[in-house]
């Protein structure tokens, strides 16, 4: 299991890698630990979810782009 | 005497024909959960002011009774007031006292809500729900009725409760005195500072009694006033225009709210007031005279404690303040306080006003701390088994109040004691028992408003 990531310091425009294998860019962080606001760049599970905003859940995002 | 065999809350504890009411509805914590049901979960509560709230997202964790609510403005700019407790195993989705946020998540299993509480986030929706939960079933739970009135924002949990300016009836001039203009303009009112709070060792009903209008209790001011506590440094307030008014109790009966005031004759001119500081005094010296100039009622009246049903202190002046009594048991207490200034004082204005509010009311506040004693030591003094089996009396000015009231033109509503030359009743506090313990007896709204019934008949 990888190192949790404290979504607390993700800034708006961050890429983060799911745990589906899903890319996702922030939009907006409400820093409450728990959520992020993102949009989807790619998931091979769900092609038809790129393009769209979502809340992210904090276990979910499994590492950040650099 | 009588043993008591009874548990709870039955009709003669609130004997106003006697004019004697039970210490078991102080004391009794069978009558404190009856009450928290029969009361509290239906009627017109104080949840904060929209100063506090200005921007979406702001919110304001207040209470409504024993239940932690959130005052909020959401991303539409609409106020709502909350549960403060998750859909999911009712963790605290807010746990700060104020600020803004987009979203208000719990902290146990991550269930998160929007502004308009809405549920937006449920970890594991698709994998561990099958995107098969409804989330438009889970919102958080909202309160029944809001109203907003110049400022002051009111939640009731009770759809078939009367609108709130209804359940104010003819109060309303009075609660208008604190939130009007010190010059007469309507709604000018804006928070200072923070809300102070604070726990005190007696039930919510004490406190509630002394700010319906306790006059009698004036002794135990006594140090304050010989101290020159007041914007004067004089007594604790400024009197002398009360030197030529009609002192009043005013009740309204089918309402449960009650207050003292102060009548003006006509033509009378602003008195000196808040001489500890020239530029303060010719503040208000202004203020006076532009308010004289408009008209209505008010221009003619001096607002002074009072209380709305069932737990909102009113003091519109000297200081201007809103105090809730919050219950939390039988025997406690919270106390929330919120001091009021006029959105558009000069900074000397309200800076001067900070320091004599906190000197005057608080946990702090030379005045606020003889109230207390009193209270906490009645309260104590009234648990014991035998203490409990004695009343206590409100008979004072019993059948001297007058209906249609009026002083030199002025017609002041509800059941008045001109307390000018008697300087006490004990009117208001009958006036607060009676909607007690008509709450505590009626099983629905309907048998509550009584006013609509009579007004039916008349129509007849």
């Amino acid at each position: 299991m990888s190192d949790a990531v404290n979504i607390r310091t993700l800034a708006p425009g961050t890429r983060v890698i799911l745990a589906n294998g899903a890319e996702a860019e922030i939009v907006s962080n409400p820093n409450d630990g728990v959520w992020l606001f993102g949009r989807y760049l790619s998931s091979v599970d769900d092609p038809g979810v790129v393009g769209v905003e979502e809340m992210i859940f904090a276990q979910d995002v499994v590492e950040v782009r650099p | 005497m009588p043993m008591n065999g009874t548990r709870g809350y039955h009709p003669g504890l609130v004997d106003l024909a006697s004019g004697q009411i039970s210490r078991e509805i102080f004391v009794n914590e069978d009558i404190y959960a009856q009450e928290q049901e029969r009361v509290f979960a239906r009627s017109w509560l104080f949840v904060g002011h929209e100063s506090q709230i200005p921007n979406p997202g702001d919110f304001f964790a207040s209470r409504m009774g024993e239940e932690s609510v959130i005052l909020c403005r959401d991303r539409a700019g609409k106020v709502h007031v909350f549960l403060n407790s998750c859909r999911h195993r009712g963790m605290k989705v807010c746990r700060y006292d104020d600020g803004n946020t987009t979203v208000f998540t719990c902290p146990y299993h991550g269930w998160s809500f929007g502004t308009d509480g809405a549920l937006v986030g449920v970890p594991f929706f698709r994998e561990a729900y099958h995107s098969e939960l409804d989330k438009s079933k889970w919102s958080l739970v909202e309160v029944a009725q809001l109203c907003c009135y110049k400022g002051t924002v009111w939640a009731n949990w009770d759809a078939s409760a009367p609108p709130f300016l209804e359940h104010l009836g003819e109060f309303r001039r009075f609660l208008d005195l604190i939130l009007d203009g010190w010059d007469g303009r309507e709604g000018q009112a804006e928070l200072l500072g923070g809300v102070q709070k604070w726990i005190i060792p007696c039930n919510w009903k004490f406190p509630a009694e002394n700010f319906s209008g306790d006059t009698y209790h004036n002794i135990s001011h006594r140090s304050v006033d010989l101290v020159g506590a007041g914007p004067s440094g004089r007594s604790r307030r400024d009197y002398s225009e009360l030197n030529v008014a009609r002192k009043l109790h005013v009740a309204i009966p089918d309402r449960g709210h009650q207050t003292i005031t102060y009548v003006l004759p006509k033509d009378h001119q602003p008195q000196p007031a808040y001489q500890n500081s020239p530029e303060v005094a010719e503040y208000f010296r202004h203020c006076e005279e532009e308010r004289r100039k408009r008209p209505g009622a008010n221009s003619r009246m001096i607002g002074a404690p009072g209380e709305i049903f069932p737990n909102v202190a009113l003091l519109p002046r000297q200081p201007r303040t809103l105090a809730v009594w919050h219950p939390i048991n039988a025997h406690q207490t919270e106390v929330w306080r919120f001091f009021f200034v006029d959105r558009d004082a000069p900074r000397v204005v309200k800076n001067f006003l900070r320091d004599y509010y906190i000197r005057y009311s608080g946990p702090a506040g030379m005045t606020e701390q003889d109230d207390m004693e009193n209270w906490n030591y009645a309260h104590s003094a009234s648990r014991g088994v035998i203490a409990r089996r004695y009343p206590y009396t409100y008979e004072m000015g019993m059948g001297h109040a007058v209906e249609n009231y009026e002083f030199e033109g002025l017609r002041v509503p509800g059941r008045v004691v001109d307390l000018t030359k008697a300087q006490a009743s004990e009117e208001p506090m009958r006036n607060l028992y009676r909607r007690w313990a008509q709450f505590m007896e009626a099983d629905s709204w309907d048998d509550l408003m009584t006013w609509r019934h009579e007004a039916a008949r008349a129509a007849e």
